[in-house]
């Protein structure tokens, strides 16, 4: 389970986590939902340590993870798929996929091994092309191969910041539905971060809805999913 | 035609020098994203403790692999106590621009180079020294006449390729290769694959820092050791370089062969003077035909 | 009174006090002194060239010294060979190395970062080489001599006998000062504004409308006047040769330009004192510790090298970052 209590992140003056306390239960898809800035992408990037927090707390396994670094932070099984489809573009398919599992190729190569297979399985494009640069990828392939690169550390916790951005609707459903079957099968935990509510909520147990930095609601997805009012105050439609 | 061969003689080994320079210098563009302009300095420095222990009478293999080691530990020193702190500054800096991004750690890498010179000159004094080879040197004959080519410039050659051929199968077949490629391109996503950013930059620099050291040892029985002789190998190093392209290590030896021939055509046809002006007209046709260089990726580059 | 009025009207005030604060140091100073200041106010407007090129565009040039050189040969074939004034001949070196500043700037519009560096820096070796390969026309290794010349008249009758540091110095003041109201009005202008746009972020400049070669270009322009016109009252105080020259000179610059603050005047000035000045400044603190010769030597170049380290890890905006906080162009 990952607790978050009283959560502030700043950049500079700007306030961009204002006091944000939110539980993500394991085996279970909760999605963080909120306009542009409400603070979405800060509070992923500060749960993976790319941030520093100023004040609050995260805690992973009844563990705090504040100040450690993005690097350990990946060894505890948090992965984060950072927003803008996160590819290397100059290196290979087979290579970026390769770099989520460096860390962990010395003490459990084959399965690491094991985990490329599986992740050729779930994205077959991906097998194919896996010798091209990353750079000449669909922009749904590339949102694929940086998800990829994040289940190949065989994450317990995933870290999606907006999969679907300027993504065909298409193609947007079945990369959500794949998160989904993962989550069902496997029992990863996933924090999915979304502008797109209808397609989140529709897969999500849980919804968040962030506003200037805290949190306006925290309700089951199917509820807040109904609620019409919430949503034309803080998402306009 | 005896003139030709020698001038193709001369300029390969040459060549070979200025390879491992440019070598160098891609090292460490590709794994920590800096030019370093300090490398010929840390190469000058680690060439004198050679050549003090030599003039200890110690072996010159002993020499030369102190001298290898303390080359990779001035790399170290120079990531550890000036660009780790650099990058960790920079965010919050008060020149924080793109423009600028890539010019500060030129700009101290140029103060690197000057305290590397001016300790070098407080510790051994200015004045030349030779430096010996540790195979003979004597020319090679061809129909009877000596060739500006040795047993030496062979063993150079031989270390130039063994050199590329090593580098490149560090940075395409290992996990640590991988890991330095993808943290000059995107610190923040290896970081969130679980690259140690920093130590793996640090081991770019060690490596970076033995090769200039190399370019060093080999350089200096052709060119006299003094604070500040090996300014002008970086800058053809430089060139080669950026001919062959900054991110590709075969480019960058293809570079460095190019110009030692370039420069040693320079010096039997035309004259010394001229090699600068015939160095500066190349690096500017370069970049403006093809700014990637010969084999350089386009994207990589970051202009 | 509008805002663009009020900076020329402070301007002129600065430039004012400045004169006369350097003339009264002309006066009182003994003449070696009077010499480093007036190589000071040199190094002033060549720093200033970089406050123009680095610090307000973004882009770096360690080639500096090569369009110093530029002006400085100019100036002296037109004094030996055409006979001109030194005031003509200081035209003369402007208007040279603007035009290399132009072909230059074509060249490196298209460059930046190390790129750049490394180009201007090949440019800095390349241009001195040429005084020796065309011997008969730039004097080779040794230069060309060229010099002041005598105070005028008109001033020894003023002043009573003036030295030729003295000269030195009060020659070069006016162009310094020209150099300090021309930057400082230009930095606070709209072209100022726009070079600033562009170094901040080229892409959204580039959206707004601006023409990035060609303001690219005319920085280097600029900047490359300075250059010149540093260079040639360099040169004027003896030779003009490629040891007057030499590739240090540009470094030198660039250090002095980051010690003061690589986007400050003020900084400038500072940084031009520092570098010509730590010399004796550290003979004078070391006096007491007396260092072997070989030592002290080699403890300017190590001093500034660690200051520049330090300023451009700890505090890059330079020392008159600290100074000024709100008057310097950010
Ligand atoms: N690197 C940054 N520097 C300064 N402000 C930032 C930075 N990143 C985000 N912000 C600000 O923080 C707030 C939250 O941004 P973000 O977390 O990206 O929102 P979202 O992902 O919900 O669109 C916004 O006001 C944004 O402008
Ligand atoms: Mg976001």
């Amino acid at each position: 389970m990952l607790e978050i209590k009283d959560l502030v992140t700043e950049y500079g003056s700007v306030k961009a986590l204002n006091g944000i306390s939110l539980v993500a239960h394991e085996g279970k898809i909760t999605t963080v939902i909120g306009a542009n800035g409400a603070g979405k992408s800060t509070l992923l990037r500060t749960i993976s340590a790319l941030e520093h927090p100023r004040s609050g707390s995260i805690t992973w396994k009844n563990k705090s993870i504040v100040g450690l670094s993005p690097e350990k932070i990946v060894r505890l099984g948090i992965a984060h798929v950072p927003e803008g489809h996160a590819v290397i573009s100059q290196l290979s398919v087979e290579e970026n996929i390769e770099m989520g599992a460096l860390f962990r190729m010395r003490s459990n190569k084959a399965d690491v091994r094991l985990a490329i297979q599986e992740i050729y399985q779930l994205f077959p494009r991906l097998e194919e092309r896996k010798k091209q640069l990353a750079g000449s990828l669909s922009g749904g392939e590339r949102q694929m191969l940086a998800i990829s690169r994040a289940l190949v550390s065989r994450p317990s916790l995933l870290l999606l910041d907006e999969p679907s951005l300027g993504l065909a609707p298409l193609v947007v459903e079945q990369i959500i539905q794949t998160v989904n079957d993962l989550c069902r099968n496997t029992g990863l935990t996933v924090l999915l971060v979304e502008q797109n509510a209808n397609t989140a909520l529709g897969v999500a147990d849980h919804g968040i809805l962030l506003s200037l930095g805290t949190v306006a609601a925290d309700l089951p997805a199917a509820q807040m999913k109904a609620d019409v009012a919430l949503r034309a105050a803080y998402l306009g439609y | 035609m005896d003139i030709f061969l020698s001038a193709i003689f001369a300029g390969t080994s040459r060549g070979a020098i200025y390879a491992l320079a440019a070598l160098g210098l891609v090292l460490v563009w590709r794994g920590a994203g800096v030019v370093n302009f300090a490398q010929m300095g840390q190469a000058m420095f680690s060439t004198y403790i050679a050549s003090t222990l030599i003039a200890q009478n110690y072996s010159y293999w002993v020499a030369f692999v102190v001298a290898l080691v303390s080359g990779g530990l001035l790399g170290a020193l120079v990531d550890l106590l000036v660009m780790r702190p650099l990058n960790r500054k920079r965010s919050s800096s008060a020149l924080d621009s793109p423009a600028m991004r890539s010019t500060i750690p030129v700009i101290a890498s140029l103060g690197i180079l000057g305290v590397l010179q001016a300790a070098a000159g407080m510790i051994w004094a200015a004045e030349e020294r030779g430096f010996p080879t540790p195979v003979n040197s004597l020319g090679l004959v061809i129909n009877g006449k000596i060739m500006p080519f040795t047993a030496f410039d062979l063993f150079v050659i031989g270390i130039v390729f063994v050199t590329l051929v090593a580098t490149t199968y560090f940075f395409k077949g290992t996990g640590m290769g991988l890991a330095m490629r993808a943290s000059a391109l995107n610190p923040e996503v290896a970081r969130l694959s679980g690259i140690r950013i920093g130590f793996v930059r640090t081991l770019s620099w060690v490596i970076s820092g033995v090769a200039s050291s190399l370019a060093g040892l080999l350089v200096t029985p052709s060119a006299n050791l003094s604070p500040y002789t090996l300014d002008l190998i970086l800058i053809i190093g430089f060139t080669a370089a950026v001919v062959g392209g900054l991110d590709s290590l075969l480019g960058s030896v293809i570079g460095g062969f190019a110009l030692g021939l370039l420069v040693s055509f320079v010096n039997v046809y035309d004259a010394p003077e001229d090699i600068f002006l015939a160095i500066l007209i190349v690096l500017l046709t370069v970049l403006i035909i093809r700014p990637q260089g010969i084999l350089g990726s386009k994207e990589v580059r970051r202009v | 009174m509008s805002k663009a009025s009020s900076y020329g009207r402070k301007n002129l005030v600065i430039s004012i006090l400045f004169t006369a604060l350097v003339f009264f140091l002309s006066i009182k100073l003994d003449p070696y002194n009077q010499g480093q200041l007036s190589v000071a106010l040199m190094f002033f407007i060549g720093i200033l060239s970089i406050v123009l090129l680095t610090g307000a565009s973004g882009q770096i040039s360690l080639g500096q010294g090569a369009l110093m050189a530029v002006g400085g040969f100019a100036a002296a074939l037109g004094i030996l060979n055409l006979g001109l004034s030194i005031w003509f001949a200081i035209a003369l070196a402007v208007f040279a190395a603007l035009l290399a500043g132009l072909l230059l700037g074509i060249a490196a519009a298209r460059l930046s970062g190390p790129y750049l560096a490394g180009t201007t820096l090949v440019i800095a070796l390349a241009i001195p080489s040429l005084a020796t390969r065309f011997e008969s026309v730039f004097g080779g290794d040794v230069g060309l001599t060229i010099d002041f010349g005598n105070p005028p008249a008109w001033l020894t009758s003023l002043m009573g006998e003036v030295g030729y540091e003295q000269w030195q110095l009060l020659a070069t003041l006016p162009f310094a000062t020209l150099a300090l109201f021309f930057t400082s009005n230009i930095l606070n202008s709209r072209t100022g504004r726009s070079w600033r746009a562009l170094r901040d972020n080229e892409v959204a400049a580039s959206l707004a409308g601006m023409k990035i070669s060609e303001t690219k270009i005319f920085v280097f322009v600029i900047s490359s006047g300075f250059a010149g016109l540093a260079g040639v009252l360099y040169g004027l105080r003896g030779i003009v040769g490629p040891s007057v020259y030499p590739i240090s000179l540009s470094l030198l610059l660039l250090t002095g330009a980051v010690l003061g603050g690589i986007r400050s005047i003020l900084g400038a000035l500072i940084g031009a004192l520092l570098v010509v000045f730590l010399p004796d400044l550290i003979e004078w603190a070391s006096g007491s510790f007396s260092p072997s010769e070989q030592i002290a030597n080699y403890l300017p170049a190590m001093i500034s090298s660690i200051l520049l380290i330090l300023t451009v890890v700890l505090n890059p905006g330079g020392i008159a970052h600290g100074l000024h906080h709100k008057k310097s162009h950010h």
